[in-house]
């Protein structure tokens, strides 16, 4: 009995194998290597010399931190995660609209999955010509009187708006995704639940917070992890929209944006962009833990 | 005897190919535009010299990461394409090889331009062997429909306070734009740029930066004027002049393009009516006089394994006659002794690019490389961009924005 548990444990690993090593290679590896390389100084001139990385201690974390460009690109990084709350109930919510059975409901689906498949580069373009000074959008504020055409300006060079309109841009292109998760999630549902509530007499509001979003924690704790995840790591919509500058006056660089300057050209410091790394890293790591807190504690009610 | 024969044989094919040598050559952004152009030169190369084999690779956006990979790795290519600020930082860092250690500086000194050779001198040392350039003002080329319709003539504008004056004239009298000056481009700092040409300092003997004298203050309260005047557009802070020259002149939306006559490229390519009607004439420049521009350079890494060939073939793509060759594919400046008065540079009809190209080609000698990037040039560009920027959206006094300016390069360039 005993010999036969453990050879199923050797057949399993022997399938687990070629998966592990390599993951082992191109994850853990380049993920260690990479901390490592926080705590060193390890830039271009390394690579001219030829010397091996340099272990300097916390010095990179000191500078990291007292570099106002970083603490910049945190506080904006954290003021994106505003878009995961509102992209998370959005979503949840049309998941359950395009979940009826109605016609023309998979034309709906996949509408609202074309997003998710558009390249940024193509969005960037039609997303500008959005934003800009005679775009659409001042054209739909001006038709409903918010304001005459002296008021116009363009959105994505305002300082007060350039972050938010970019994050629009991000729950667009997010939406269909976690919509998607969502409706997988919603086929696990019976039915029998809903219709009770409803003979019960309880409204669509009611049977949508009392039934529906209990039932869906997990994939609620899913998606925000993803979703939280994702917006503390963009980079992609900063760098088409702002040329990589984080302009105007900042207000867009976000903490990943300061990663990827830090290690870019020939004149590269992978050390400070390391301990960069790691302390979005460890950021994103106290999210995560928040996320689990909020959902078990829901869950416990 | 045969067996004798074939193992003869046999040793003198070993014997070439052990002769052979492969390097590798580097360029950013060349195809497929110019595959013909490349192929056919290295093919030329190939022929003159059997024991060197080129392998070309072209990279575009990821060139400077995949260079620092490839020699980490220590697979490093053989002959690179740089450019003025890459082969400062790569020279600063001890990954390239000072050219003169291949070539002496005196042959050096009778294949090309002294002004374009000095761009790529680094603390005095040569890194790169000059290949193609570009002059930043080149040629003025204009939409004479809107010149008439805001009735000014072009012969009114000399220099780049005439350039100002016209655009304003031509936004009040048709809503188009005038000219594009780049102010806020989002590589390098353009704006020192303005005030090299106005014939204003960047920095004194000592390297400390000074650029915040009244006089640069008044330059840069001008051109914020015109931003708030939207005599030029505010897209200029968000996009690459360039860029935005482009797209708006071909929309009839900005009469000027002051350039690279290559922008016709793509002008004719958009707009071919408006292509037929464009006019060219000489750039307007500051008041230094100068034309600024610049120059692709083709280095060698450290760690090339074959120095030797790799110079050979740098030196065979930057000669004369192969860089006439590659103006007469697409308009580049050749930066090639000599050039001034090559027939091959000669305008061969009087179709706008044609003579913009005749203009073009040949001033070499002019390019004026301006100015050298300080050391930690990415942070203090970075931080120059966003005191301008500031000044440009209010934000900041134009004097504030340059007193921090100076007050960070000099705190920073190490």
């Amino acid at each position: 009995m005993r010999r036969q548990a453990w050879t199923t444990s050797l057949i399993a690993y022997a399938f687990l194998a070629p998966a592990l090593v390599l993951m082992g290679l191109f994850t853990f590896y380049p993920v260690i290597y990479g901390a490592y390389l926080g705590f060193t100084e390890y830039t271009a001139a390394n690579l001219g010399s030829g010397e091996p990385p340099r272990w300097v201690g916390l010095e990179n974390f000191a500078q990291v931190l007292r570099d106002p460009l970083f603490q910049t690109g945190i506080w904006n990084s954290l003021k994106y995660l505003v878009v995961v709350p509102i992209l998370q109930i959005a979503s949840l919510a049309v998941a359950v609209l395009v979940n009826q059975k109605l016609p023309f409901m998979a034309f709906f689906r996949a509408g609202y999955y074309i997003p998710v498949i558009t390249s940024i580069s193509l969005a960037a373009v039609m997303w500008e010509w959005i934003f800009q000074k005679d775009g659409f959008l001042n054209w739909s504020l001006r038709l409903l009187g918010f304001f005459n055409q002296g008021g116009q300006f363009n959105w994505l060079l305002n300082e007060r708006t350039a972050l938010w309109v970019i994050m629009l841009v991000t729950f667009w292109r997010g939406f269909g995704y976690y919509m998607v998760l969502y409706l997988a999630g919603l086929q696990g549902i019976p039915g029998e639940l809903e219709e009770a509530a409803t003979l019960d007499g309880a409204s669509a509001w009611q049977r949508f917070w009392k039934i529906i979003v209990p039932l869906m924690r997990p994939t609620i704790l899913l998606c925000s992890l993803l979703s939280t995840i994702a917006a503390i790591r963009v980079l992609e919509e900063i760098l088409v929209f702002t040329g990589g500058t984080g302009g105007p006056l900042n207000s867009t660089y976000t903490a990943l944006l300061y990663v990827y300057n830090k290690s870019l050209g020939l004149d590269f410091n992978y050390g400070v962009a390391s301990a960069a790394g790691l302390l979005i890293a460890l950021v994103g790591f106290g999210l995560s833990y928040l996320n689990f807190r909020i959902n078990r504690e829901g869950g416990e009610r | 005897m045969i067996k004798r024969l074939l193992a003869a044989g046999a040793l003198v094919l070993g014997l070439s190919a052990f002769a052979q040598t492969q390097i590798e050559f580097w360029t950013y952004y060349l195809s497929p535009n110019f595959d013909n152009y490349i192929k056919s030169t290295i093919a030329d190369f190939e022929k003159a010299n059997p024991t060197i084999k080129v392998k070309w690779v072209d990279k575009q956006d990821t060139m400077e990461r995949d260079l620092t990979a490839s020699i980490a790795l220590g697979k490093a290519p053989d002959v690179v394409n740089l450019w003025q600020d890459s082969t400062f930082a790569g020279a600063q860092n001890g990954i390239l090889l000072p050219i003169t250690q291949v070539v002496s500086r005196s042959v050096l000194d009778q294949l090309y331009y002294p002004n374009v050779l000095d761009i790529f001198n680094v603390e005095g040392q040569v890194y790169g062997l000059p290949w193609y350039g570009w002059l930043d003002q080149g040629v003025m080329m204009y939409n004479p429909d809107l010149f008439a319709k805001a009735g000014v003539d072009v012969k009114s504008i000399k220099n780049t306070d005439d350039l100002l004056a016209a655009s304003e004239k031509i936004k009040k009298a048709t809503g188009a734009y005038g000219w594009l000056p780049a102010v806020k481009d989002p590589n390098g700092a353009s704006f020192l740029g303005r005030f090299f040409l106005e014939g204003l300092s960047i920095y004194d003997k000592d390297g400390k930066a000074n650029f915040n004298s009244p006089a640069h203050v008044a330059l840069l309260q001008k051109y914020v004027d015109a931003m708030k005047n939207d005599v030029i557009p505010q897209e200029l802070l968000r996009k690459e002049a360039f860029q935005l020259s482009n797209e708006l002149y071909s929309q009839g939306k900005s009469a000027i393009i002051v350039g690279a006559p290559t922008s016709l490229n793509r002008v004719k390519e958009s707009n071919p009516d408006l292509y037929k009607k464009t006019k060219i004439a000489s750039a307007p420049l500051g008041k230094a006089g100068i034309q600024t521009g610049g120059a692709m350079d083709l280095v060698i890494p450290k760690a090339s394994k074959n120095q030797a060939a790799a110079a050979r073939f740098a030196l065979f793509v930057t000669n004369r006659t192969n860089q006439v060759k590659f103006a007469n594919v697409v308009p580049i400046v050749s930066t090639a002794k000599g050039s001034e008065s090559d027939p091959g540079l000669k305008a061969k009809s009087d179709d706008p690019l044609e003579v913009g190209k005749g203009m073009n080609s040949s001033s070499g000698r002019l390019i004026n490389p301006g100015f050298k990037p300080p050391k930690n040039t990415d942070d203090i560009y970075k931080n120059f961009n966003d005191n301008i920027e500031a000044a440009f959206l209010g934000k900041k006094s134009a004097k504030q924005a340059l007193d921090d300016a100076v007050a960070f390069w000099n705190a920073n360039a190490k």
